[in-house]
């Protein structure tokens, strides 16, 4: 049954990083097309004239100048920002080049770089009693002062998201103290916390199970018509989504990773009266214009 | 046994995957975690609450461990699983790829596991996505006819930016174990052994290790060429893939498809067609397969493969790959 609740579309980055779940070859052919920064701006910024109500992205060196890029172009524009840190490619591909160590110091060295003294006062906090938290709290002031720098005083971060891999790892270590306290933290910055999932059910379960308030968060997790990643099945993420109260939940590979055309997306996500709203990438032109338009009419 | 008692050995990237994931499995718990730094050691005890955090191998003895994970740099897998053996630790243990750092340790080792007997696999876990299945249940129907040749890639763009192979590639075991190693696996499970023809392979800088290689293999009636960098451009997963000839047709097979070509006429699948699903993704849903796998081969004492004498036979492949190339110069 379609819905009447106007739903939120947000811009996906995937296209910008050259990620593609359905062939890897496609994404090697955009990612040599996609690597100006320029580029991916004005796709971003067509989207949000088309329909789009914001972007969700990754924090990398390239999100950030594409951030700056619209920044120069939309002048006073306000846009909302949905980020997901840390950015996990990045960070296992300096792992492997460093060892976990050696990324545990270019890290630091790099949050030191930036002169943030509440940054630097926490993580020196965390580094001298190996406090996960306070080593936590120290990366995700890095993070905000990375994108605010980029992003001006005009772009508002709406939400700062964990990554899945890092979400996903927490649930399956039971790290419920580690979810509280990235939410409570973020609250206290005014930064409504996210999460990106890829077990999205077992996330509601356990969030339910840790009392966290699932009003207060925006949660990201694939919904789409073949259950592509929708784990352990499409089922039981639809009967968890239809359980969910608060409306905050974000739909992404609607595409199913472009599997499925515009049309069998739409329609499916008009089943699902409990969401927020979709995140979808796009990596041409008219692709961002024919998206958004198509979304707006059919699910705003 | 109902329920498997798990120790981890190594708390790199792949240590922690394997711990969150074997933590999912009801039939698991993990009660050991492993390392050598103590740096490293006083975080994670604060990260892992109820979980015993140990800085050497010997102090897992007391715990009455049922299974152990293997995931430290491949040139400490030899005295880490050694010690484990003669310690008795246990009988049963994963290691990741590849089993040793080179042919004589894999062999020294598969030997020792054969003396000490228990279950024993290392982490080959292409063997485990379902687009690699799907080629492998249709080479087994016998669909290509005779196979007559191959080609297999191994591609990632990890050290692209970097001017010279500095020690952290070298203690990754250079691109042959690292990325060469999953293919050398396919073909393994593919077609059987075979015999390496010629090679050539190229370092980068002083640190020592192979930055890529290409070589041939044969066997009777089927010519084989491997490709493997991780110097490429623009590949920002790493890509496996492999294009498979017969007498009737082709298959080509990556991480994400499968194409089956036959008079003419293509067929492709896509992970979506394939029933790629599992019961808690991280990584890669081969991860959570290939970890259920051995699980459920050690509560039920059924061999598993790739066992350490199937794996040793990729090392073999390697020593064979680094000689010619030697002799090639």
């Amino acid at each position: 049954m379609a819905n009447e609740r106007k739903r939120l579309l947000l811009v996906g980055d995937n296209p910008f990083h050259g990620i593609s779940h359905l062939s890897q070859e496609r994404a090697r052919a955009r990612s040599e097309k996609i690597n100006f920064t320029e580029f991916a701006a004005n796709l971003v910024m067509s989207s949000l004239e088309n329909g789009a109500d914001g972007f969700m992205f990754s924090v990398s060196e390239t999100t950030l100048s594409i951030l700056q890029t619209i920044r120069k172009k939309t002048g006073k524009k306000p846009l909302v920002l949905y980020a997901i840190v840390p950015y996990a490619y990045e960070y296992v591909r300096l792992a492997t080049q460093l060892g976990t160590l050696g990324l545990a110091k270019k890290l630091g060295q790099k949050i030191a770089f930036t002169g943030n003294s509440r940054a630097i006062i926490t993580g020196l906090k965390g580094v001298i009693k190996m406090d996960p938290e306070a080593l936590m709290k120290t990366y995700l002031l890095y993070e905000i002062s990375r994108i605010k720098s980029s992003a001006g005083k005009r772009m508002n971060i709406e939400s700062l998201m964990l990554h899945e891999v890092v979400t996903d790892m927490a649930l399956a270590l039971n790290s419920d103290w580690l979810i509280k306290s990235f939410i409570d933290f973020l609250l206290g910055l005014k930064i409504k916390p996210g999460f990106e999932t890829r077990n999205f059910a077992y996330l509601i379960s356990k969030f339910k199970e840790w009392d966290i308030d699932l009003s207060r968060i925006v949660i990201a997790a694939p919904f789409n018509k073949v259950g592509f990643q929708m784990i352990p099945s499409k089922e039981e993420c639809e009967k968890a989504l239809s359980e969910v109260r608060e409306s905050n939940i974000i739909a992404i590979s609607i595409l199913a990773a472009g599997y499925l055309n515009l049309l069998e997306a739409a329609e499916y996500v008009q089943t699902l009266s409990n969401l927020k709203g979709v995140a979808v990438g796009v990596s041409k032109e008219h692709h961002a214009r024919e998206t958004f338009t198509f979304l707006e009419e059919r699910l705003k | 046994m109902d329920c498997l008692r798990i120790a981890v050995v190594g708390l790199g990237k792949m240590g922690l995957l394997h711990a969150s994931i074997l933590n999912m499995m009801p039939s698991v718990e993990v009660i050991a975690l492993c390392d050598k730094s103590s740096l490293l050691l006083k975080f994670v005890k604060k990260l892992f609450r109820r979980v015993q955090i140990v800085n050497e191998v010997d102090k897992l003895s007391d715990l009455d461990i049922d299974s152990v994970y293997v995931t430290t740099p491949i040139p400490t897998h030899f005295p880490v699983v050694s010690a484990l053996y003669l310690k008795k630790v246990t009988r049963n243990l994963f290691v990741e790829k590849t089993l040793a750092d080179s042919w004589d340790k894999a062999k020294e080792l598969s030997e020792l596991a054969e003396n000490c007997g228990g279950i024993n696999m290392v982490g080959y876990m292409k063997r485990f996505a379902v687009t690699f299945r799907m080629a492998k249940n249709l080479l087994n129907q016998g669909i290509l006819g005779e196979i007559t040749s191959f080609d297999a890639c191994a591609y990632s763009s990890d050290f692209a930016e970097i001017k010279k192979s500095f020690k952290m590639s070298a203690s990754r075991g250079g691109v042959l174990r690292d990325l060469g190693s999953h293919v050398i696996d396919l073909a393994l499970y593919f077609f059987g052994d075979f015999e390496v023809s010629s090679a050539t392979v190229e370092s980068i800088g002083d640190g020592g290790c192979e930055d890529s290689a290409q070589f041939r293999v044969k066997k009777s009636g089927l010519d084989g060429r491997f490709n493997v960098s991780w110097r490429m451009d623009n590949y920002h997963m790493p890509h496996f893939g492999l294009e498979i000839r017969g007498d009737k047709g082709t298959i080509s097979v990556d991480d994400d498809t499968v194409e089956l070509k036959l008079d003419g006429k293509s067929k492709k699948w896509y992970r979506h067609d394939l029933n790629d699903t599992v019961n808690f993704l991280l990584g890669a849903p081969e991860y959570y397969r290939e970890d259920e796998y051995f699980v459920n081969s050690v509560l039920t004492g059924n061999k598993t493969e790739p066992s350490f004498l199937t794996a040793s036979k990729v090392d073999y492949i390697i020593n064979q790959v680094q000689k010619k190339a030697d002799v090639n110069g």
